[in-house]
């Protein structure tokens, strides 16, 4: 299977080949040969001449996309986020910034309690745009650049999910 | 000695609460909220009763359901853990006149501890000094600005009825001050119920070092020492250690005997920690505020000094004096704490909710880890979010700290972000092995972070190799069906027929 691999923001071509407890494999033009036993779901003991990796993968949480990994490796923890050539699957581009337009979304699960702007209106980079409230803790989400309010999707007292588009800055 | 207590809270303290009623035989009610139907308190306890819905206000805060639970499941005491109900004196008057025992201070020490103000008027009357401020609530805006302007910035703004970091705000300057009082005065009515706030000059590289004091009802005051918890995020600490890396006997002694005439002075009865600012430079030290409750970080002060703090709360709720005197209280080595939060360390310690699909605890010798979850549990989003409290003992303070990097490689949670990746990098920083601490730490450690990520050295082929079996590792598991429930395919077990059809896949290439 060949992917093309993002591991904590840097992109290397990959090519993985199973078979059974063998696995062979090509990182960014480097060759490994491994054992590989499964130890449990989403858990991987690899060896490599001798020497043990214990790997640990699960979803990437608040990400979405099958490709969207977190991987342990011992008491290393990368982010890794794979798409298949094949489909150009999860090439979107992600949050924030896009063409002038800013999207300001929920962090993580909570409740708005604050809005401090009005749609429409003038904003600077670094202003406070939204209270939200999780985990007791309030936290001010700021403009990222300067510009105007288009959109204003947040209500104060309102419950949010993280990924929630509460305010668009243009 | 009670024969059923009812512990009035949830997560890891509720846990620690019920081991302790384990060891001296006495039955633990759990109540729980709808969240927490099958949270590892409830697993553990021989009764639970239902609190409410969900949201704390509507559950572990409702003292009318928490005292009625406690009256139906006949139990005679109700230890409140820390946080929620624990320095609510309403909450102990109301346990006290449905006739049980509310394990902790009495209703009137609280209320003279509990609030901020009327406390540092009476570290002052015992001889304490204290940190130069206001000691009463903020009425406005431009009473705030008085004060501030009045006592120098920067200055702390800090809720009356508070802890925990809620309701705190660091002003560097003036005009940081409307923000961060409304927003200080929203965060402190929604936290405690009420919005009050105060000033205090804030002490620059500060120390935030604490003594463990313990009283009973036969006049016996006496303190176990201190705990060092200058690493914190947000005003809420995330390390602790017993002793100080101070680890000075006269200051331990001067500190000691303060803390004990302030807990005198209060006619305090139970566990209680009275918290100081020491100056990293001259060793001088101020009241701070005191919390009359158990403390989160108390497993620190157990290891060394041996005692279980949660079993001497309860003999002294009992009546019973404390099991040891001033002179019998001594420190043998050195113990470190780490709060495991489901937390981003790399989002500035933004909260990460959700299922824990994966759970492996360090063991070994001189581990000790508090957790209040398990494997399956949802860490949710309407509480704290520490999972754990991972502490470990050693001869020295080296000692520890190398059982502590230890245990936290060998600790694996998946499913959630934790704060392990932070901690295992902190115990192999140099300024934190000097112990060379105050609490604007993190930011300076994170500051040492970026320096050496800028300097671009080329990783180590190791380095490479585990970086590029990540890689690995993760196409194995995207090349395989999901398992884990994150798609929405049914969680029958595979048949023995599907097996055998994915080894054949296996074999072929993937």
């Amino acid at each position: 299977m060949r992917l093309n691999a993002e591991i904590d923001g840097e992109k290397v071509a990959l090519e993985v080949t199973r078979e059974g407890g063998r696995v062979s494999a090509e990182v960014g033009g480097r060759r490994y040969e491994l054992e590989a036993r499964g130890v449990g779901a989403g858990e991987y003991l690899l060896i490599r001449g001798g020497r043990v990796y214990e790997c640990r993968v699960g979803a990437e949480p608040g990400a979405e996309g099958r490709g969207a990994l977190r991987v342990s490796v011992g008491a290393r923890e990368y982010g890794v986020r794979l798409t298949d050539p094949k489909h150009l699957r999860g090439a979107g581009a992600g949050a924030g910034e896009q063409g002038g337009r800013a999207q300001i979304k929920a962090p993580m699960p909570g409740k708005v309690v604050r809005v401090l702007v009005e749609a429409g209106q003038a904003v600077e980079s670094g202003q406070g745009l939204v209270v939200v409230e999780a985990m007791k803790m309030q936290n001010e989400l700021k403009s990222p650049k300067s510009g105007h309010v288009s959109e204003l999707r947040a209500e104060a007292g309102a419950t949010v999910n993280a990924g929630d588009v509460l305010v668009v800055v243009e | 000695m009670f024969k059923k207590i009812l512990i009035a809270n949830r997560g890891e303290i509720a846990v620690r609460v019920l081991r302790a009623c384990r060891e001296l035989d006495i039955s633990p009610v759990a109540v729980y909220s709808e969240a927490d139907a099958a949270a590892l308190h409830v697993r553990l306890a021989d009764e639970a009763h239902l609190l409410g819905p969900a949201p704390s206000a509507e559950s572990y805060l409702r003292i009318d359901r928490v005292v009625e639970a406690a009256l139906k499941s006949g139990a005679e005491a109700v230890h409140p853990g820390y946080g929620f109900l624990a320095e609510n004196a309403a909450f102990a008057r109301a346990v006290n006149e449905a006739g049980l025992v509310f394990i902790g201070p009495s209703p009137e020490a609280m209320e003279l501890m509990g609030s901020k103000t009327s406390a540092r008027r009476a570290a002052e009357g015992a001889g304490a000094p204290v940190v130069p401020g206001t000691n009463d609530p903020l009425d406005s805006l431009e009473e705030a600005r008085e004060t501030a302007a009045r006592v120098g910035y920067p200055v702390m703004l800090k809720a009356t009825a508070g802890g925990g970091g809620k309701g705190m705000r660091l002003v560097a300057d003036e005009s940081e001050l409307p923000s961060a009082f409304d927003t200080a005065r929203s965060e402190a009515a929604s936290a405690f119920g009420d919005p009050s706030v105060y000033i205090e000059k804030a002490v620059e590289r500060p120390r935030h070092v604490e003594i463990q004091v313990f009283a009973d009802t036969h006049g016996n005051t006496v303190h176990l020492g201190e705990r060092e918890c200058s690493i914190q995020r947000r005003h809420q600490k995330v390390i602790e250690e017993c002793p100080s890396p101070i680890n000075d006997a006269n200051l331990r002694e001067a500190m000691g005997a303060a803390a004990v005439r302030i807990a005198r002075a209060a006619s305090y009865v139970g566990a209680g920690t009275v918290e100081f600012l020491v100056s990293d430079v001259t060793r001088d030290f101020y009241f701070l505020e005191m919390n009359t409750r158990l403390q989160v970080e108390h497993p620190v002060t157990e290891l060394v000094t041996g005692f279980d703090l949660v079993r001497e709360q309860i003999r002294v709720a009992a009546g019973l004096p404390l099991s040891f005197t001033q002179e019998e209280v001594a420190w043998a080595g050195h113990a470190v704490e780490c709060r495991v939060y489901a937390e981003d360390p790399e989002q500035n310690f933004m909260p990460s909710p959700g299922l824990i699909t994966s759970l492996r605890l360090p063991t070994g010798p001189g581990v000790r880890d508090d957790g209040g979850v398990y494997e399956g549990a949802e860490v949710s989003i309407y509480y704290d979010p520490m999972i754990s409290k991972l502490a470990t003992w050693g001869r020295t303070r080296l000692e520890a700290i190398e059982r502590m990097r230890r245990a936290l490689d060998e600790y694996a949670v998946g499913g959630i972000k934790t704060t392990l990746p932070f901690f295992r990098e902190v115990m192999r920083d140099a300024e934190f092995v000097a112990g060379r601490l105050d609490t604007g730490f993190i930011s300076s450690f994170n500051e040492r972070r970026a320096a050496a990520a800028s300097k671009d050295a080329p990783p180590s082929d190791e380095e490479t190799a585990r970086r590029d079996i990540a890689a690995i590792a993760a196409a194995l598991r995207y090349s395989e069906p999901a398992r884990d429930g994150s798609q929405p395919t049914p969680a029958a077990p595979p048949s023995r027929w599907k097996l055998s059809g994915r080894e054949a896949l296996h074999r072929s290439r993937i």
